[in-house]
């Protein structure tokens, strides 16, 4: 039996759907245009919704624009369809990098890129809700595995948490990329387009970091960045050709640690050319 | 048929008789008779049986089951409560094993359909939202019995596969069943006028209508030669404040450590089955189970979407 104040709860959502329909109207016509899998509901499995991804390119795209003034170069080499893995250099201290890169390729590919979370992020109130209504979706074999069977564009960190949170004075030095993500791409005959990101390093610079005792939610840490916004750098996208790493090799070779470690640093090899070449290129770090 | 006075097992039988071809349908319930809604048919026989005894199961093995020469049995008849206790372990897992022990050495029976849970499967933030037969099954012990019984009794028809001599085994996850009567938790929590959830978590759920539950069971029954784990996904996949929302429930979000308290309290005082601790993990992580196995081996496909507000009233 529907209770007075549940109808009132569920008359005042419409309503506020509504509202923000109208209130997001471009963003939101933008990211119904952009293909995805609606499982019945309005939401793919991974609980990814229009609405409040056009909510988060509406507040990105002006970060992007005026606050960062992102540059990109080369996003024509994602392919326009079918399973594409991008594989990217982590920095920043928060995930601004991440955010960035998935409104360039909202606004310029017109795809969905899929961002592939760390474990703990599903544990985090608010913000795994969040990430998942913008498509992100947590970094296990089996989810990426039905995403690339799929078609769908993932956006892998493969440096991981080490990646985001090293110090300032090693800013630009790859970290080990972990190798999951070729060996999907070997086993599921997927490019990977290598991606460089500069400017991301000197947005908060780290001080110090603090363990957090029992690790709640899964943090590891917490940072102690030198500002509490980030530094109003530019940002430079840059992306690679794609890689087919399965190429001239077996189906079999997928299980092959060697094979799958040389075909992780192949990508890791590109993305540090490219990122020496960004930082070739760029005048200085607010430029 | 055991469990044949669930709601499930009244459709199935319905279905099944729909079928000319099938000349017997036994249906075996713990109530009497004039207590089931079972359909009226000169090919249904219906047999009470209490399972949780040894002597009954075997006398119905070799007694109604061999005379109607029944060759597939479908067991519906977990304990549906939310119960703890000896005897429901014995109707969840002992009665299982007298059944496929005894299965063996059965002049008729050659195929079983256990119907099973999508709860066996563990959840957690570092394992699969979308979730394959082979993912992890939930064996922690500080499960709580509903769970462990579940998962006992699942694995205990799949160790049978291949084993028992000319018996195939057929065990189907079966995604939540929406309804009155099926045990469903969620049912139970949307029950309540104010759903109270963790906040900060609106994980994505999937549920099954009692419909396509049947079509799965019926398709299982029908699928001879063939054995094995089958996941059956619900044509609902949504959040859970969706899932609130359809239900006409109020969604109130509450700091999480408050929830298992509130809802034991609930349990206590009004008798509900819904326990949070039960459900800790699917109100926090996403979980839809993946059908591509049933589909491609059973031809099952959900096409009947839970109808909301009728079938929470």
């Amino acid at each position: 039996m529907s209770t007075l104040p549940a109808a009132l709860q569920s008359q005042l959502g419409r309503v506020g759907r509504r509202l923000a329909s109208g209130v997001l109207a471009g963003p939101l016509e933008f990211m119904r245009a952009v293909p995805y899998r609606d499982a019945g509901h309005g939401y793919d499995v991974f609980g990814y919704e229009p609405l409040h991804a056009a909510f988060a390119l509406s507040v990105l795209e002006s970060v992007y624009r005026h606050w960062f003034r992102v540059r990109s170069y080369g996003v024509e080499s994602i392919p326009d369809r079918g399973a594409v893995i991008l594989a990217a250099n982590h920095s920043g201290t928060l995930p601004f990098d991440a955010t960035m890169l998935w409104t360039d390729i909202v606004l310029r590919r017109h795809r969905l890129p899929r961002p592939v979370s760390d474990y703990f992020v599903p544990s985090l109130p608010f913000i795994s809700t969040f990430f998942a209504r913008g498509g992100v979706v947590g970094g296990t074999v089996g989810n990426l595995r039905v995403l690339l069977e799929n078609g769908e564009l993932l956006m892998i960190f493969p440096e991981g948490v080490p990646g985001i949170t090293k110090s300032f004075r090693e800013r630009y030095r790859l970290r080990d990329f972990r190798v999951g993500y070729a060996e999907l791409a070997l086993r599921y005959h997927t490019p990977v387009v290598p991606v460089g990101i500069v400017g991301a390093e000197e947005q908060m610079p780290r001080l110090a970091r603090i363990p957090v005792p029992g690790h709640p939610f899964g943090l590891p840490f917490l940072p102690v960045p030198l500002t509490l916004v980030p530094l109003p750098v530019r940002y430079h996208l840059h992306y690679g050709e794609p890689l087919y790493l399965h190429e001239e090799l077996r189906p079999g070779d997928a299980d092959d640690p060697e094979v799958v470690r040389q075909a992780s640093e192949r990508v890791r090899s590109a993305v540090q050319a490219l990122l020496e070449r960004g930082l070739r290129l760029r005048g200085g770090v607010f430029r | 048929m055991l469990g044949a006075s669930t709601p499930l097992g009244e459709r199935l039988c319905a279905a099944l008789l729909a079928d000319p071809e099938l000349r017997a349908v036994l249906a075996v319930t713990r109530e009497p008779r004039e207590q089931t809604h079972l359909p009226e048919d000169p090919r249904l026989t219906w047999s009470q049986v209490d399972i949780t005894h040894a002597r009954p199961v075997h006398d119905l093995l070799f007694g109604r089951v061999r005379e109607l020469e029944v060759d597939v049995v479908v067991h519906l008849a977990m304990h549906r409560a939310n119960d703890f206790g000896a005897r429901v372990h014995v109707q969840n897992v002992e009665s299982l094993r007298w059944l496929l022990a005894q299965a063996d050495r059965h002049p008729t029976l050659r195929r079983l359909v256990l119907r099973s849970y999508g709860e066996v499967y563990r959840l957690e933030p570092d394992l699969p939202s979308v979730i394959t037969e082979d993912h992890p099954l939930e064996l922690s012990p500080e499960a709580p019995q509903w769970v462990r019984d579940r998962v006992e009794a699942d694995l205990l028809a799949c160790t049978r596969m291949g084993i028992a001599s000319g018996l195939e085994v057929a065990v189907l996850r079966c995604a939540e069943v929406l309804g009155p009567a099926e045990g469903s938790q969620l049912y139970d929590y949307l029950s309540a006028p104010v759903c109270l959830r963790s906040a900060g978590f609106d994980p994505m759920l999937n549920v099954l209508s009692l419909e396509d539950a049947t079509e799965a069971l019926r398709r299982a029954v029908y699928a001879g030669g063939t054995q094995g784990i089958f996941n059956i996904p619900g044509a609902d996949t949504l959040p859970l404040t969706r899932c609130i929302r359809l239900a006409g429930r109020l969604d109130v979000p509450v700091p999480g450590p408050l929830l298992a308290p509130i809802y034991e309290l609930r349990r206590r005082l009004r008798g509900a089955q819904f326990s949070y601790r039960l459900n800790r993990g699917r109100f926090h992580f996403a979980a839809v189970l993946d059908g591509a196995h049933a589909r491609q081996v059973l031809g099952y496909t959900p096409h009947h979407p839970v109808a909301w507000q009728a079938g929470l009233r």
